[in-house]
C-alpha cells in the first residue's frame, strides 16, 4: 500500500522533491544556456523553487516566519531581475550580442 | 486519488514541464512564455499550501511585473541570429548535466532519509497554518512589528534599484545607439 499512500497523501516531502527538481532545472538552465536573458530566467526559476520549499516548511512546521522570508525573497528577486536586465541592455549596447561567449572576459 | 492530491500533481506537472521548457526551448520568447506559466503554477502551489497572500503577490510581481520586464527587454534586442544558444562542447555539457543530476539525487535522497524526522514535527503545526484562516493577518502583523526594519530597508533597496536600473540602461539611442 506504499504506492497509493504516496499518491493520496501529499505531504511535505512531495513539495520538497518538487522544489528540488525545479531548482535543478533552473541550475541546468544556468549551466547549459548561453543566452543571458534565458540565464536570468533560470535564476528566477531557482528562486521560485526555494520559495516553494519555504512555504511548504512554513505550513508543515506551523511557523509563519517562512512566509515573511518568501515575501523578502520575492522583492529582492524582482530587484535582481531589474538590475540584471539593465546590465543585459547595456552589455547588448556595447557588444551587440546576448551570447555570454562574447563577453566572458568582461573586458570592454 | 483525492481532489487535493490531484490538484498537487496537476500543478507539479504544469510547473515542472514549463520549467523544463524554459531551459530547453531555443527561442527566448517561448522561454519567457513558459516562465510565466511556471509562475502561475507556483502560485497555484502556494494556494494549495494555504499561503493566499503569497500566491497573490507571486501572480502580481512575477507573472505581472517581472515577465513584462523580461518580454520588454527581449523585444529591445534583435535576436534573429541567436536562436540556438546552448553550451558548446559535448564533454563540458555532459559534465554539467551529470553535476545537475548528482545534485538532484543528493537533495531527493536527503529528503527521503530525513522524512521520518520531518513528519514527526509536522503533527504539531498550529491550527492557523493548517486551515489558512488568518495567515494574511498574521503575516501583516509580523511584517510591521518584528520585521519592520527589514521591510523599510526593502523599500530603500527598491528605490535604489529603480534609480540604478534606469541609469544603467539609459542612453541617447536606447539599444540601437551607434558607438
Amino acid at each position: 500500500m506504499l504506492s497509493t499512500d504516496i499518491i493520496n497523501n501529499v505531504g511535505l516531502n512531495h513539495y520538497l522533491v518538487l522544489s528540488a527538481l525545479l531548482f535543478v532545472t533552473g541550475m541546468a538552465g544556468v549551466l547549459l544556456r548561453r543566452n543571458i536573458i534565458v540565464i536570468l530566467m533560470s535564476i528566477e526559476l531557482m528562486l521560485n523553487s526555494v520559495n516553494i520549499s519555504f512555504v511548504a516548511f512554513s505550513k508543515y512546521m506551523g511557523d509563519i516566519n517562512g512566509h515573511i522570508m518568501v515575501f523578502f525573497v520575492m522583492t529582492i528577486a524582482a530587484a535582481e531581475a531589474a538590475v540584471g536586465l539593465a546590465i543585459a541592455v547595456s552589455i547588448f549596447k556595447r557588444f551587440r550580442e546576448v551570447n555570454i561567449r562574447f563577453f566572458e572576459h568582461l573586458k570592454g | 486519488m483525492t481532489a487535493d492530491s490531484f490538484l498537487f500533481f496537476f500543478l507539479a506537472f504544469v510547473t515542472l514541464v514549463s520549467g523544463l521548457a524554459v531551459v530547453l526551448l531555443a527561442n527566448p520568447i517561448y522561454s519567457a512564455l513558459c516562465l510565466a506559466m511556471t509562475m502561475v503554477g507556483v502560485a497555484g502551489l502556494f494556494v494549495t499550501l494555504n499561503a493566499f497572500f503569497i500566491a497573490g503577490v507571486q501572480l502580481i510581481v512575477y507573472a505581472g511585473a517581472v515577465m513584462v520586464l523580461f518580454v520588454m527587454v527581449l523585444m529591445l534586442f534583435d535576436l534573429r541570429h541567436e536562436l540556438a544558444a546552448f553550451t558548446r562542447g559535448k564533454f563540458t555539457g555532459t559534465v554539467k548535466i551529470a553535476t545537475v543530476g548528482l545534485l538532484a539525487g543528493l537533495i531527493v535522497g536527503a529528503i527521503m532519509m530525513s522524512s521520518g524526522m520531518l513528519s514527526d514535527r509536522s503533527a504539531q503545526a498550529s491550527d492557523v497554518l493548517k486551515t489558512g484562516a488568518d495567515t494574511t493577518k498574521d503575516l501583516g502583523t509580523l511584517l510591521f512589528t518584528k520585521y519592520v526594519f527589514g521591510f523599510e530597508a526593502l523599500g530603500v533597496l527598491l528605490l535604489v534599484i529603480a534609480i540604478g536600473a534606469v541609469s544603467l540602461a539609459r542612453s541617447k539611442g536606447g539599444t540601437h545607439a551607434k558607438h
